[in-house]
Parts: C-alpha cells; sequence; structure tokens
C-alpha cells in the first residue's frame, strides 16, 4: 500500500510542478495570442470595407456577432461578419463586407484547411471576387441551380462559403431591414 | 569528443526517420512544404533536448513502475510550452502545423529516447543525443518536403524552381495524401540501395 | 430517421472521406508496424476502435466540464494524454483479468496504443471541430472502424506480398509505404462522394 502511495505523490509532485509551469507560460502568452486573433480580425475587416474607419460591435437577437462599418465621418456605410460552414475537411470561416443595402462588397477567407490544389483554392483572389456584388438571391452554386461556379473539384467547399454567407446575409437583412425571403435557407448536412 | 559522436550519430547512423522508422505520422503530414518541415523539426528538437534533460535530471527520483506516465507529464509539459509559444510569437506556422503540434507528445522519437538513453544516461550526453535525434529528424522531414514541395508546387518557400509552366499545373498528388506514402517508400529504398553499396564496397 | 442518416453520413465520411490513417495520417505507426498478420491486425484494431471511441467520451468530458470552466484550456495536451494513459492501463487490466486468452493474444500490442497519434489525434479533432458529446464519441467509433478496415486491407497485401519477389532495397518498410500510397490514392477518389 505504501508503495502505491509512494507513486501517486510523485506523479502527483510532477504533474503539479508542470501545471504551475504552464500556468505561468499561459499568463505571458494568452495576451499575446489573443491579440494575434484581434489584429488579424480587424485586418480582414478593413479589407472588406475600405472605405471605413471605425467598426461598432453588435449583436443579433440570435447572438450572432456582427460590426457596424462606420467611415470618418461617423456615418453607417455597412455591416461585417464572419461567416463559418464546414467544409470537406474543415471549418471554413469568411470574413464578409456588405454595404447598407446588404450587397457584399467583399469577402475574404480568413479560416480553412481544405484540401491543397482543390478546395484550398478558395484563398485565391479569382475565387472570392466572385462573390463581390452579390446579392442574398444571388448567393446559389451552380450545381444547385444558381450563377456562382464551383472551384474545379471541389464543390463542396464553394457551396459551403456560398450557403454560410446566404445564412448570415438572410439572418441580418431578416432583422435591421425587416425583409424576409420566401425560400427559407435549409441546414445543410454536410 | 564522445559527446560529439552523441550528437551526429542522430542525424545520420541513427537517424530516426530512416534508421530507426519512428515518427512517421508527422513525417508524412507536414512534409508538404518545408517552412512547415523546418518548423516542425525544430519543434520536435525543442521538445526532445528538454524533456532528455529533465528525464536525465529526475531518473534516480522516478520510480521504474510509474516512469512512462512520468515521462509523458514532462514531455506533454513542454510540448505544450512550445504549443503555446508558437501561438503566440509564429501564428502562422501554428495554424499550417495544427493538429501535428500536440500530437509531438506521442511522437515515438521522443518517448523512444527517454527510454532507451535519458533514463540512463547524464545530462550533457542526454542533451547531445536529443538535440542530435532532433537534428536528424529535422534534416528527413525536410529532405522529404523539398522533394514534396518541388514536385507538387515547382517552388520552395514561395521562390519558384522549375519553370513557370510547371507551376500551372504542377504534380499535385506530391503535397497530397498518396505522394507524401510514395516519395517516402521511394527515399527509404533508396538510402537501402545506398547502405547496401556501402556494404559491398567494404567487403 | 433523420439521425440514422445522419450517422451513416458521419461513418461513410470518417471511414472513407477522412480516412484517419490515409487521409489525416493519424495512427501510421501501428499501419506500418501491426499490419504484416491478418489476426494480430485485426486484434490491433478492436483494441484501437474501442479506445478511440472512449477516450473521445472521456476527453470531451473533461475538456467541458473542468477544463473550459476553469479557463485551464492550456493543459489541454496534458490533460488528455493522461486520460489517454489512464484509459489504456485501465483496459489492459480489465482484459487482462476477464479475457486472458484475448489478453495473450493482443498483450503486447496494447500499451502501443497510449502512443497511437490517431487516439490523440481523434479527441483534439473533436474539440477543433466543436463536435458535441455524441458526435464525439461516434467520431471516435467511425475513425476507429476506419483505421480498422485500412489495417486489415494493409495486412492482405502483405500476406501475400511474404509470396512475392520484392527487390532487396524496397523489402520491408519502402514496400509497405508505396502499398500504403496506393490505397491513399484510391480512397481520394471518395474526394467527390456528395452526401446529404
Amino acid at each position: 500500500m505504501k508503495v502505491y502511495l509512494h507513486y501517486a505523490l510523485v506523479l502527483l509532485i510532477i504533474t503539479a510542478l508542470a501545471c504551475g509551469i504552464l500556468a505561468l507560460v499561459n499568463q505571458q502568452t494568452k495576451p499575446i495570442i489573443d491579440r494575434n486573433l484581434f489584429d488579424e480580425e480587424n485586418n480582414a475587416r478593413e479589407q472588406v470595407i475600405s472605405a471605413a474607419k471605425t467598426f461598432e460591435k453588435q449583436e443579433l437577437k440570435n447572438g450572432k456577432v456582427y460590426y457596424i462599418a462606420k467611415d470618418e465621418k461617423g456615418k453607417e456605410i455597412g455591416y461585417t461578419f464572419i461567416s463559418c460552414g464546414r467544409g470537406y475537411s474543415s471549418d471554413v470561416q469568411i470574413m464578409v463586407g456588405i454595404d447598407t443595402d446588404f450587397k457584399i462588397e467583399k469577402i475574404i477567407i480568413i479560416q480553412q484547411s481544405e484540401t491543397p490544389g482543390l478546395g484550398a483554392n478558395c484563398i485565391k483572389p479569382e475565387f472570392s471576387e466572385k462573390y463581390t456584388n452579390l446579392e442574398y438571391k444571388d448567393l446559389t452554386v451552380d450545381k444547385d441551380g444558381g450563377n456562382i461556379k464551383s472551384i474545379t473539384g471541389a464543390t463542396i467547399t464553394t457551396r459551403t462559403v456560398t450557403n454560410a454567407i446566404k445564412k448570415d446575409i438572410y439572418d441580418l437583412e431578416n432583422e435591421l431591414a425587416g425583409i424576409t425571403f420566401k425560400q427559407e435557407v435549409k441546414d445543410e448536412l454536410i | 569528443m564522445s559527446s560529439f559522436k552523441e550528437l551526429s550519430k542522430g542525424i545520420f547512423k541513427e537517424n530516426p526517420t530512416f534508421v530507426l522508422v519512428l515518427g512517421m505520422c508527422p513525417t508524412l503530414a507536414v512534409t508538404s512544404s518545408l517552412q512547415n518541415a523546418i518548423g516542425m523539426g525544430l519543434a520536435a528538437t525543442f521538445v526532445l533536448a528538454f524533456s532528455n534533460i529533465l528525464i536525465s535530471l529526475l531518473k534516480d527520483l522516478i520510480p521504474s513502475k510509474i516512469r512512462i506516465p512520468g515521462y509523458i507529464v514532462v514531455i506533454a509539459s513542454f510540448v505544450s510550452i512550445i504549443d503555446m509559444a508558437m501561438a503566440a510569437y509564429l501564428p502562422d506556422l501554428h495554424k499550417s502545423l495544427g493538429i501535428f503540434i500536440p500530437l509531438i507528445v506521442v511522437n515515438c522519437i521522443i518517448l523512444g529516447r527517454a527510454e532507451a538513453f535519458a533514463c540512463k544516461n547524464g545530462v550533457f550526453a542526454s542533451l547531445m543525443d536529443g538535440v542530435g535525434m532532433g537534428l536528424g529528424f529535422t534534416l528527413s522531414l525536410s529532405v522529404v518536403a523539398i522533394i514534396r514541395e518541388i514536385l507538387g508546387t515547382g517552388k520552395i518557400w514561395e521562390i519558384a524552381i522549375l519553370p513557370q509552366a510547371y507551376i500551372e499545373e504542377p504534380m499535385l498528388v506530391a503535397i497530397l495524401a498518396p505522394g507524401a506514402f510514395i516519395t517516402l517508400g521511394l527515399l527509404m529504398a533508396l538510402i537501402n540501395i545506398i547502405k547496401d553499396k556501402k556494404k559491398a564496397v567494404k567487403e | 430517421m433523420e439521425y440514422i442518416a445522419k450517422i451513416l453520413i458521419m461513418a461513410v465520411s470518417s471511414i472513407f472521406i477522412n480516412n484517419f490513417v490515409l487521409s489525416r495520417f493519424l495512427g501510421l505507426c501501428p499501419y506500418l508496424g501491426v499490419s504484416k498478420k491478418l489476426d494480430s491486425a485485426f486484434g490491433m484494431g478492436m483494441a484501437v476502435i474501442f479506445v478511440m471511441a472512449i477516450a473521445s467520451a472521456f476527453t470531451w468530458l473533461i475538456n467541458a466540464y473542468l477544463l473550459i470552466p476553469a479557463g485551464l484550456e492550456y493543459l489541454q495536451t496534458i490533460a488528455f494524454i493522461l486520460t489517454i494513459a489512464a484509459l489504456v492501463q485501465f483496459v489492459e487490466m480489465f482484459i487482462q483479468k476477464s479475457a486472458p486468452a484475448l489478453y495473450k493474444s493482443l498483450g503486447v500490442y496494447l500499451p502501443l496504443i497510449t502512443t497511437n497519434c490517431a487516439v490523440l489525434g481523434v479527441a483534439v479533432i473533436n474539440i477543433n471541430d466543436h463536435l458535441n458529446f455524441l458526435d464525439s464519441i461516434l467520431n471516435g467509433f467511425f475513425g476507429g472502424v476506419g483505421f480498422t478496415v485500412v489495417l486489415l486491407m494493409m495486412a492482405g497485401i502483405r500476406e501475400r506480398l511474404e509470396k512475392a519477389e520484392v527487390p532487396k532495397s524496397m523489402q520491408g518498410m519502402p514496400i509497405a509505404l508505396i502499398i500504403a500510397g496506393c490505397m491513399a490514392l484510391a480512397f481520394l477518389g471518395f474526394a467527390g462522394l456528395k452526401l446529404g
């Protein structure tokens, strides 16, 4: 019995010391990590609505976070939000900037780990440019009957991006402008 | 100096990837680009060096029956440290390496060296062993990555190596999963041929 | 009914489309090391499925009810690997007591499951992909099944390979890797599978 107690004590001491050291390292690095994330998002926000000088954080009733973009005179010129969808092999996150008429100004893919050479091509400008000036009604992939041409060999990634943005624009237009659409966006399984 | 031998053996004679055949998972996963390969190699070297030191220091204090969980805690701590450090100071590399950073803790190389060397040898020798194995690992990762990245994208670290026509339509499979397996397999066969030739020359 | 469809989709996804070995590069050491004989491969596979499913459950609970509420996410690696090590230890003791014949045939492979990157890998993937409790267990289970399927295929091929004339430099690891590469190439074909 005494032997097991000795084992448990040794392991406990080692683990406690380890946790202590990690807590210290965490204290030093967490603020930097948080700052990195914030800078990255802020950077993306500034890229999708180029004329904006300030961003004000807001929340929809369903909890969705979005930012109101204002120019140097304080006038509201658009909104930004992060759309997220499950792609082929990873979550895909898109920073979307829309104007006050809910028309897309620009999108940027900020996170993805799709297949290199196929779905990962979604980060290329030729892809994101397809979304500029689109509205809710234009957001359908060609394979689903719409006009957005899928990336060769990466229909799933294209569909994920399109539908994720579509859902969020729907929610925003719904709450901010009271507009409802006849065709609901259903939650895709994949 | 015998300590130098501890360091150099990890690079060629007892290369963890090609001779000991350890650490296969990261070898195949992170070698799609040279940047990832070197990043992973150096991160693993950090963990190898420091856990070898600590385990060697603690070798008389940890009872033999619980040595494996004990080593695991030590290794996991250093993996967590390098994980947090990379997230803070090298966020892009941290993102590309993804789950393979925490997976360093189950990289058989590290636990293997702790078991085979650090628990039986002095601190400085263990440090040399750890650094040597880590550098050997980094070297093999880099070799595989260079081949895969050139064939798969035509570039190395954003510098174009092959003609533009190739860059437009590269051999994509090289940076995908099958390319990883086949490249490593062919490299190992090549090394076997070289080893056999050396043996034949000796005789 | 829709839930059964969801489970099937998860199964196909984890076993074929994002196979843990051939697509995610997890579980390679046992895949290349234990796949020489069909029956040992089968035993290893079963053990891995079991451990992956249970490990997914335990690590998810620890993450949700201990690490996150206490703000200790940075201890995730330590907590997870210790949980897995403890789990494998218990599974080993349990099998030794309740099924000694099974223990004899699996014996040496059981402790190795602790360092199988597929187990820690799936635990981390469950958290990163924000899966709920049930989906995490299913992901672990089907991931293990995918591992076993590929392991059995490899063992079958390698058993046949014993009788073939493999060039000396290719014998052992190189030919195993090339075979794995061909299998990976075949599985890449599942990338176009449309589900749902």
